[in-house]
């Protein structure tokens, strides 16, 4: 910036300065930039990386913890980790957060994650900074705990399977952690759901016992080392995918919360082929249709009630409820067993009581409090919707996420409404279950506006009852009685 | 946050809801009968407006509360 500065300011003066001048300082204010550039980008050493890779569901979760060191002159306000266009793609989710304390008191403080760019990255790497809490000085080390969670990211490998056989899933990865930064020492644990591995990609030293693959430990790897490893294996839990889902939740001041839920699931495992036998599957159900699902568990808040599902064609009654002081559980199968590339839509409704989720803030403003993911176990929502459908009167409506969302405002009608509900459309793209956090809407609200729905109806019975005293008084006869 | 802030719930009871219901519609279908008596029975020249009108008025009153809450404990939140 200085440099550009004072460049300008030599180029304006030219006539008068000599023309070696201009130049010294032209020479100047470059490398006045390129001291600053290098000062920017302070440099980081990762001392040490473990990976632990974890392939139970259809949903990849990694857990890295980098030990960072700061070598260069300057503070380091914040790490950037790279992933490969395609890792980048699927990426859900990146949490961060830094261990404080020891052992049995350690806790965990959340750090902001947000996309980046750096001037000279190779081959597409899509980089994402972390913002540090405090700034790393020269020669000090810090902990770093990051929480990956990528959707459609196992191709299952055949695409296409028989009812009878297993589904073989493919893991692609980088042996080495792609990253922008020197890695002194780095391990990698996959950790797959079965013992049952066809193939895996070696990179010495690679080590598998039981259900855990090791790469590593790989020595000094200088910046942007890439080895791509396939793990073949066999994933037969269910691959459930909610495709689209919209929440409608509907405050009522008289003291219900109305929450509608419209699910389009679908499996995105491998796709079924050939014919469906229900004889086999009911028969052998230890070896038929390994990789179907026919229940799906919904965990509600506690204290739900008249709870519906249905579908097109009616209530499904395939269904239970149990319910404790903390959760409620709703065990909820479709019509038909789901196998891969099949799909079922259905509805799921409920009421919960007012005051565990409607607040006053002490600044007369009202808030909804209420969870924002999918409340079916281990699912990934492709779209997401959640509408909040407030009481008719409110005013302001402005609503809090903790993570990046989609948000605009509607009007919905329902009973009794005149001028319709503001109604709160929030929309997220790809969401897992960690995204099942509360979050917030709040409105101003007059209390006297409750008032109006009873006074409707009171004012059409009063009108009924003033057109009949005006019928039986006026006088329609034509012949004067 | 959550310790300064105080939940909200329903004006009135919700398990009052369907004994409100049932007595504000009795009360207001009484009143709609003695309306209507009121109208049958007396002659045109002897009713008073001012008395046509005020039961007119706590009939809909309780009719219109009444079926609020009716509506409310057959689930129908408005």
């Amino acid at each position: 910036m200085e440099g550009a500065c004072g460049g300008r300011g030599a180029r304006g003066e030219a006539p008068r300065v000599p023309r070696l001048t201009l130049l010294t300082l032209l020479l100047l204010s470059l490398l006045l930039s390129l001291f600053e550039s290098s000062a920017s980008a302070p440099e980081i050493r990762i001392v040490s990386a473990e990976r632990r890779i974890d392939l139970a569901s259809s949903i990849v979760r990694a857990y890295v913890t980098l030990k960072v060191e700061n070598i260069g002159s300057s503070d380091a306000l914040e790490v950037v980790l790279a992933f490969s266009p395609t890792q980048a793609k699927s990426i859900a989710l990146i949490r961060a957060s830094t261990p404080e304390g020891k052992r049995k008191k350690k806790t965990y403080t959340p750090l902001a994650v947000n996309p980046t760019t750096l001037p000279d990255t190779p081959a597409d790497a899509q980089l994402f900074s972390i913002s540090l809490l405090n700034p790393l000085k020269t020669g000090e080390t810090t902990v770093l705990e990051v929480l990956l969670i990528q959707t459609h990211f196992l191709e299952p490998f055949p695409a296409e399977i028989s009812q009878s056989e297993s589904q073989l899933v493919y893991y692609r990865d980088t042996a080495f952690m792609l990253s922008p930064y020197h890695i002194k020492e780095q391990t990698t644990h996959i950790k797959t759901p079965s013992k049952k591995i066809e193939s895996y990609s070696r990179e010495d030293p690679t080590n598998r016992v039981g259900t855990e693959l090791r790469y590593g430990p790989y020595d000094d790897r200088p910046p942007y080392s890439f080895s791509p490893i396939i793990v073949h294996f066999e994933n037969n839990n269910p691959f459930a995918v909610v495709e689209e889902l919209t929440r409608v939740i509907e405050v009522s001041h008289w003291g219900s919360l109305q929450v509608t839920e419209h699910y389009k699931l679908a499996h995105a495992g491998a796709r079924h082929k050939g014919v469906f036998s229900r004889l086999e599957y009911q028969s052998r159900a230890a070896v038929s249709g390994a990789s179907s699902f026919r229940h799906l568990l919904a965990t509600l808040p506690p204290r739900v009630h008249s709870v519906y599902y249905r579908d097109e064609i009616g209530n499904v009654s395939t269904s239970h409820l149990r319910s404790d002081q903390h959760k409620s559980e709703l065990e909820i199968e479709p019509r038909y067993p789901l196998f891969g590339g099949w799909k079922a839509s259905f509805v799921i409704g409920y009421g919960l009581p007012l005051h565990d989720f409607l607040f006053e803030s002490p600044d007369g403003r009202r808030y909804l409090n209420f969870s924002f993911g999918c409340p079916l176990m281990e699912t990934v929502v492709d779209h997401l919707t959640v509408k909040v459908v407030l009481p008719e009167g409110s005013k302001n409506p402005s609503a809090s996420v903790p993570f990046p969302v989609k948000q605009k405002l509607e009007t919905s009608f329902s009973y009794l409404d005149v001028v319709g509900r503001p109604t709160v459309v929030l929309e997220k793209e790809n969401a897992v279950p960690e995204h099942n956090i509360f979050f917030q809407v709040s409105y101003g609200f007059n209390p006297l506006s409750m008032l109006a729905e009873p006074l409707m109806l009171v004012g059409a019975f009063f009108l009924l009852f003033f057109s009949c005293v005006a019928y039986l008084h006026t006088d329609l006869s034509i012949r004067k009685s | 946050m959550a310790n300064s802030a105080k939940p909200i719930s329903s004006p009135v009871p919700q398990e009052w809801y369907p004994t409100l219901a049932f007595f504000m519609l009795a009360v207001g279908l009484v009143a709609t009968a003695s309306f209507f008596i009121y109208e049958a029975t007396v002659s045109k020249k002897n009713r008073s407006v001012l008395k046509e009108l005020s039961t007119g008025a706590v009939a809909s009153v309780f009719l219109g509360f009444g079926s609020l809450f009716l509506l409310l404990s057959a689930g129908v939140y408005v």
